[in-house]
């Protein structure tokens, strides 16, 4: 089996409004910039399959899966969708290619979000509509409940998880790709309205709009391609229970499993030794301390002690959301987990300019599909071939 | 890329649209059971796995874990125990509630799962983890087999 590189990206945003280019466009022109990329590759002729990764409720379409083919030079081509978060489509991407049948493998997504007039309207609309939507409310209380359970269990204090923010935000401000960079206190998290108890206002992602595209090729193609290829050494991908009432409200389970599989595809079985940064879901601040904790890179309940160290800051030991994660760069729906898979990307070709992490050789990108999902994933990067 | 891009905002056009979309959401034959308990009983219900003896609230057809069919029904009483709250502020478009709502995950004893649900007759403040809390429910008349067939839980006695 061929291994399987990164060999093209491109990203257009994240901005907290991009009023003025459609979704299409927003699509059309990651895509120019992606294959420009990728040594100059024309989607008409050099391109296998494209995967785009999509919602049809975020999107504002039934069946949307029929509206993406034509900007990204996909017509009369191979093209899926996947109904979730563009890591589910790289891991989608990198079996294709696995397969020995596709050469060149071209993943999509994308937010348009502030196209949606009633967000929290369509998160609701994914509660089970007889034991849980009937009790109406803005669905992020479920956050909040999360929230308050890891926080008592671990003994992780109100504090650390809005150091978080600050770091996170700060991590922004050397990110042109990021919508919400901020220089900010712990205090000042800690002073934001209460939206859900103990989950503050400023602890909450934003939403932002953008695109991001990547290109894969197979060994054999992406040595024509690029001198820089990022090989996938491992995906996984994992969903715990759609039920709240049954699932773990400590620990999330989805994304060990995920970072399993992903591990045991990569070969790595130290991941404390052998990652040297991470990007992950931090939609709600305490969820990069117990995403953290599930990638088992720390024991659970540690998390924060780790930060409160300097270990996760950028000059740290391991360095978590260099990018400014999903509170620096904004919730960009499925294209969140495309967002941590992009910094991890321009780490290892050492494109991170001004944020840049010295001799990064293993990064690892995850993501979680948000509320009210139970649903991660996971790929291990690494610009030197096993 | 396009050599022409808007530069005056007043040129951005956006048309308005409207997903409408109503269902009909079929109980099944669990969750019918279940609601009709509440509505007929006032009886909080729970299923139990005769292969792997998990009992599930809300109850199912099947067993998560071992896939198993379940057919035997357990009254699980009416009082549980708040596993994790939280206390929301703010509404649907993120402007302030007038009165604070407290949810919940209500766990009955060694039952997996629990229902989420709302608290009542209690102050934000006064709320703690592994708090024991009652259900209560709307008068018989007015309960049409629906989880709000209760209306809330409070603190038990």
């Amino acid at each position: 089996m061929s291994d399987v590189a990164i060999v093209g990206v491109g990203c257009v945003g994240f901005k907290s409004i991009m009023p003025e280019l459609s979704y299409k466009e927003l699509m059309f022109e990651a895509a120019v910039k992606a294959y420009e990329d990728a040594g100059g590759i024309d989607p008409r002729k050099d391109v296998d399959a494209f995967v785009t990764c999509a919602e049809d409720y975020w999107e504002g379409f039934s069946i949307f899966d029929e509206f993406v083919p034509d900007q990204l030079g996909a017509v009369l081509g191979h093209l899926f969708t996947v109904s979730g978060d563009g890591l589910l489509g790289l891991a989608n991407a990198y079996m294709l290619i696995k397969t020995g049948h596709f050469d060149v493998v071209v993943v999509e997504a994308h937010s348009k979000a502030s196209d949606i007039l009633t967000f929290y309207d369509i998160v609701a609309f994914a509660l089970d509509p007889i034991m849980v939507r009937p009790l109406g409310g803005n669905p992020y209380y479920i956050a909040g409940m999360e929230m308050h359970r890891y926080l008592a269990e671990t003994g992780t204090t109100l504090e650390q998880c809005a150091e978080v923010v600050v770091k996170n935000k700060r991590n922004a401000l050397a990110n042109p790709y990021a919508a919400y960079g901020a220089d900010i206190t712990v205090d000042q998290v800690l002073d934001s309205e209460t939206w859900f108890y103990p989950l503050k206002k400023l602890e909450v992602s934003p939403l932002s709009d953008g695109c991001i595209v990547m290109v894969l090729a197979s060994e054999r193609m992406a040595k024509k391609l690029t001198d820089k290829p990022v090989w996938v050494e491992g995906v996984g991908w994992a969903t715990e229970t759609p039920n709240l009432e049954t699932r773990d409200w400590c620990r999330a389970i989805y994304t060990e499993i995920a970072a399993d599989m992903a591990y045991k595809d990569a070969g790595i079985t130290c991941p404390q030794r052998e990652i040297d940064f991470v990007e992950l879901s931090d939609l709600f601040a305490y969820k990069e301390l117990q995403h953290l904790e599930a990638l088992r890179l720390c024991r659970y309940g540690e998390a924060g002690m780790l930060l409160e160290d300097g270990v996760t800051t950028r000059d740290g030991d391991l360095p978590v959301n260099v990018s400014g994660g999903c509170l620096g760069m904004g919730y960009a729906l499925e294209a969140s987990g495309m967002q941590r898979l992009l910094e991890a990307v321009l780490q290892l070709r050492g494109e991170a300019e001004g944020r840049q992490i010295p001799d990064a050789e293993v990064g690892l990108a995850h993501t979680w599909r948000g509320i009210p999902t139970a649903t991660g994933a996971v790929a291990v990067l690494s610009n030197i071939k096993e | 890329m396009s050599l022409e891009k808007i530069t005056d905002p007043r040129r951005m056009r956006h048309w308005l649209g409207h997903m409408e979309t109503d269902y009909r959401y079929t109980l099944g034959i669990a969750g019918e059971r279940f609601l009709n308990e509440i509505k007929e009983n006032a009886r909080i219900m729970g299923a139990r796995c005769k292969r792997c003896g998990v009992i599930y609230v809300p109850p199912k057809m099947y067993c998560e874990e071992c896939f198993e069919k379940l057919e035997e029904w357990i009254d699980l009483g009416t009082r549980g125990e708040v596993y994790t709250y939280t206390i929301a502020y703010v509404d649907m478009d993120g402007n302030r509630l007038a009165e604070p709502v407290i949810y919940a995950l209500i766990t009955f004893g060694d039952a997996y799962g629990g229902l989420i649900h709302k608290l009542g007759e209690v102050k934000p403040e006064e709320v703690w983890i592994g708090m024991p809390v009652e259900a209560v429910f709307k008068p018989p008349q007015e309960r049409k087999g629906s989880i709000t067939d209760i209306k809330y839980f409070k603190p038990a006695q």
